[in-house]
């Protein structure tokens, strides 16, 4: 195996396709606590359950997921399948949260190509534009986004990532075909 | 004109926000190895290149880069005190675009500017408020720019709530 999908560069997109997006996520309190502490956000709806009394009439019984969070994970879910080969994220637009995420709540992921003729500016990748749906298992979408990214050609990088992978794991297979059942 | 807010004094509210007006928000943020590789795991990012040297360097970076997401989050970040401590939930945000890639040991600055304001519709005593935000580096170079709006309270209604509110 490649260190990044052979079957996931840029000319294996095609307007039109879609992928619902094997694993989910369960929002854990260490994503939103954690998380909105790491990123410097001092909104304590994200971290004080007790604000919550004070905050939007008393309408949140536990704390909101902060949507930065929200964006990172259901871009995160996408990502083995869409931008396992990107060289740079681009772009984000159109975020829009249609639904708070608590604790406990999971989200599954669809994406949908867009866009694979923009211009990248280098010869060696394209521009995928794609939009990002996710879901509670109920099917509610929770969020959506349209997410630009640059992304490698396989006529320029598939033999040198290729090679690449050959080399990081030469030893341990030489080692594994010559001596299989003797640890080194 | 430029302001800064501090957690002794009231947030600014949906009046302070005047079309124009600059904030230079607190504190920036040099980002480390840590929170570079506990953003990408913790976040699915199926990206190698953020948590492989290697692999960084043979698609032609210096050092592996840091998620673009933990960059948007950490300037967001900067600037919720100034912008949207005081208010309501995020309602969205539009054409977030990224600059030069960013690196552990590299400083995140977040600077923002009003775009408009109005009163909400739906939401009496609440308005929504559209701010531009730019993220730089310690080279003061862009690393990230981006809209966003959210709602916040209007002043009749936070003195409506000053009664009741523990």
């Amino acid at each position: 195996m490649t260190i990044a999908g052979l079957s996931r560069y840029y000319e294996d997109y095609r307007p039109g396709d879609r992928v619902v997006h094997r694993r989910g996520h369960t929002v854990s309190a260490a994503d939103n606590q954690l998380l909105s502490l790491l990123t410097m956000n001092t909104a304590q709806t994200h971290y004080n359950e007790h604000s919550l009394l004070a905050y939007m009439d008393g309408m949140f019984s536990a704390p909101p997921l902060n949507a930065c969070v929200a964006l990172a994970l259901a871009t995160g879910l996408t990502s083995e399948d869409m931008t396992e080969n990107m060289l740079a994220d681009l772009g984000y637009t159109a975020l829009r949260t249609h639904a708070a995420l608590f604790v406990g709540d999971t989200i599954y992921a669809e994406s949908e190509v867009l866009e694979t003729d923009g211009p990248s500016g280098r010869e060696d990748a394209g521009v995928l534009r794609y939009r990002i749906t996710a879901r509670r298992p109920d099917a509610d979408v929770v969020l959506t986004v349209e997410r630009r990214a640059l992304v490698k050609r396989r006529c320029h990088w598939q033999t040198r990532d290729e090679r690449f992978a050959k080399r990081a794991h030469a030893d341990a297979v030489t080692l594994l075909t010559t001596h299989p059942k003797k640890p080194p | 004109m430029t302001d800064q807010s501090a957690s002794t004094s009231k947030p600014y509210g949906y009046e302070d926000f005047t079309p124009g007006r600059v904030f230079c928000h607190h504190w920036g943020r040099t980002l480390t190895e840590t929170d570079a590789i506990l953003f990408s795991t913790q976040t699915h990012q199926a990206h190698p290149a953020q948590y492989n040297s290697d692999y960084a360097r043979q698609i032609g970076f210096a050092a592996r880069p840091v998620s673009e997401l933990l960059t948007f989050s950490v300037v967001l970040g900067l600037s919720v005190a100034d912008l949207s401590e005081s208010g309501g939930p995020f309602l969205g945000a539009d054409e977030i675009e990224f600059g030069e890639p960013v690196f552990a040991s590299d400083t995140l600055y977040a600077t923002s500017a009003v775009l408009e304001r109005r009163p909400s519709s739906s939401r009496p005593g609440w308005g929504i408020v559209r701010w531009k935000t730019i993220g730089t580096n310690q080279h003061g170079r862009p690393v990230v720019n981006y809209e966003r709006a959210s709602l916040v309270r209007r002043a009749s209604a936070a003195e409506h709530d000053a009664g009741g509110a523990p």
